[in-house]
């Protein structure tokens, strides 16, 4: 069996200079125990929204790598991400989906924490601690950074890790596209719904890679589309962009982030869409030319699936969600999914993007049971003896990216590929392995924060 | 030894009596079985916690109070 350490990442594992891949790093044990430190313990990663936690003592479980957090806001506002175990024998603090508390009380012998981690109630305290506990020293572990973005929540336990927003660089503009309001007005989105959660049996990298813009497996979606359950009554989603818009996938290779994007031409109106439902059509067609008159250029811009190194997918437009890939073991996934709409759009155009995003998306959404299908039986393929030994080909496109690339005035940040006539790369896809590689092989962040490097030497 | 008492069953105003002979108003319950928040009105062994309020471990409540 190979081992990670023996070949190398990046010259034995991930060879970016031929397009290939072992398949070793999705069903190798060892690999993926490197990963959760390596990777999950480094990286930056998304917890939830704060529009699930409104008011004080309001809380909601959720996971970093394979451990559970507690996403909460304390009684005197201040948001918090604490480890989900108990400092005196780690029983789970609290085993609820979301809800609203004083305090966390562990089950197993009674320590008790506040919202705001502190350790503040432990059983027997002047008998058998006879007061001698050290209260102050056994809070709950907390992340030690925490970035809350236009509603968003994220966190990573490396305090070495270089701050959020420096952390996604440029990309931040394409994340704005997930997160801000469809008429253009800055974080005005909010959670619609419930979260789904569902496992897949295969590796968190098989959805990671699939989200990056990997736009060649549409032919999997083929009986969908002939269904015809997108939201004008035809295909999955509205396509009439791809007639008129350039079609790019963008990358950025020191940070791991990866999107697609439509760019519409010069002064060109976006299509009409969501023709199922005149209220939805009339109010996406008002957004479409509020966002164009207060985004200018960029409002020419529109999103399509990406992903923010390493687990968190976008999906900015139809349906509109956040996914999380949580690793729950080298075999298996568990998919969180977070479903956005406009804050301000009226109940009726909720309504429909409820029904729609459900009839696409999740455990029982028509379109991603096809992808689970393939990434259930890819993963169970890969796994045996001689299948190991054979890599996967990511060879498509390779050496046709493009820097400063500019169509009608509108420069994209990023490396592009313009795959409009191609119709195909996996531009993205390598940008995903190219940048896991860097950090199973970096020992710290400043072998990881490359830009810094460039930055000094100026 | 006492019969265990169900402490999620007692709300605000309720008096328990502590193991150690204390008298508590319950200020607030968390309904985790485990707590309350109670103030103490009175305690022969320690006088001065009274009308302090502190957390009230579930087992060193032995017996609900008189109502005040």
């Amino acid at each position: 069996m190979v081992t990670a350490r023996k070949e190398g990442y990046r010259t034995g594992l991930v060879n970016m200079t031929a397009g290939q891949i072992s398949r070793e790093i999705f069903v190798n044990d060892e690999i993926y125990q490197q990963e959760l430190e390596r990777l999950f313990a480094r990286v930056w990663l998304f917890v939830g929204h704060e529009s699930q936690i409104p008011k004080p003592g309001d809380y909601f479980v959720s996971g970093m790598g394979e451990e559970s957090v507690l996403l909460c806001r304390d009684r005197a506002n201040k948001v918090h991400v604490f480890l989900n175990s108990c400092r005196h024998r780690g029983m789970k603090v609290c085993r609820y989906d979301e809800g609203n508390t004083p305090v966390f009380t562990c089950p197993y012998h009674g320590w008790s924490y506040g919202t705001d981690g502190k350790l503040v109630g432990v059983p027997y305290f002047r008998e058998a601690y006879h007061q001698q506990l050290d209260k102050s020293q056994w809070g709950l572990i907390e992340v030690p950074q925490l970035c809350l973005y236009k509603g968003t929540v994220w966190a990573s336990w490396d305090p070495a890790a270089p701050p959020f927003l420096e952390y996604l660089g440029d990309f931040v503009r394409y994340l704005d596209l997930t997160l801000d309001g469809w008429d253009g007005s800055e974080g005005g989105t909010e959670i619609l719904g419930g979260i789904q959660k569902w496992r897949i049996p295969c590796n968190w990298k098989f959805p990671a890679e699939n989200f990056c813009g990997d736009s060649y497996h549409n032919i999997s979606h083929r009986s969908v589309d002939l269904v015809g359950i997108g939201p004008s009554g035809s295909g999955r989603r509205d396509m009439q962009e791809r007639q008129m818009a350039r079609r790019l996938q963008v990358s950025f290779y020191e940070r791991g982030h990866q999107t697609g994007v439509y760019l519409f031409p010069k002064d060109q109106p976006v299509p009409p869409s969501y023709q199922h439902s005149p209220i939805v059509s009339e109010y996406f067609a008002h957004c479409e030319a509020e966002r164009q008159r207060k985004r200018g250029e960029w409002g020419r811009l529109i999103g399509s699936p990406g992903e923010i190194f390493p687990n968190t997918a976008l999906h900015p437009r139809q349906p509109r969600t956040i996914a999380v890939w949580h690793p729950r073991g080298t075999h298996q996934t568990e998919v969180w999914r977070w479903y956005l709409v406009d804050s301000a759009a009226p109940p009726e155009v909720k309504d429909f993007l409820r029904d729609y995003y459900i009839r696409y998306s999740g455990p029982a959404g028509m379109t991603e049971q096809d992808d689970m299908e393939n990434w259930n039986y890819a993963h169970a393929a890969s796994r045996g003896t001689i299948a190991r030994r054979h890599p996967y080909s990511y060879e498509q496109g390779m050496g046709f990216e493009t820097e400063n690339y500019e169509w009608q005035g509108l420069r994209i940040p990023g490396t592009v590929m313009d795959i409009t006539e191609a119709k195909s790369s996996e531009h993205n896809l390598r940008n995903l392995y190219r940048r896991w590689a860097e950090f199973m092989e970096a020992g710290s962040w400043d072998e990881l924060a490359t830009w810094r490097m460039a930055r000094a030497a100026e | 030894m006492s019969e265990p008492i169900n402490i999620r069953l007692l709300g605000p105003g309720t008096r328990v009596v502590l193991e150690d002979g204390a008298v508590a108003e319950i200020v607030s319950n968390p309904l985790d079985g485990v707590w309350v928040f109670a103030r103490y009105l009175t305690s022969p062994g320690d006088p001065g916690r009274v009308g302090s309020e502190e957390m009230i471990f579930a087992q060193d409540i032995v017996e609900i109070g008189e109502a005040g």
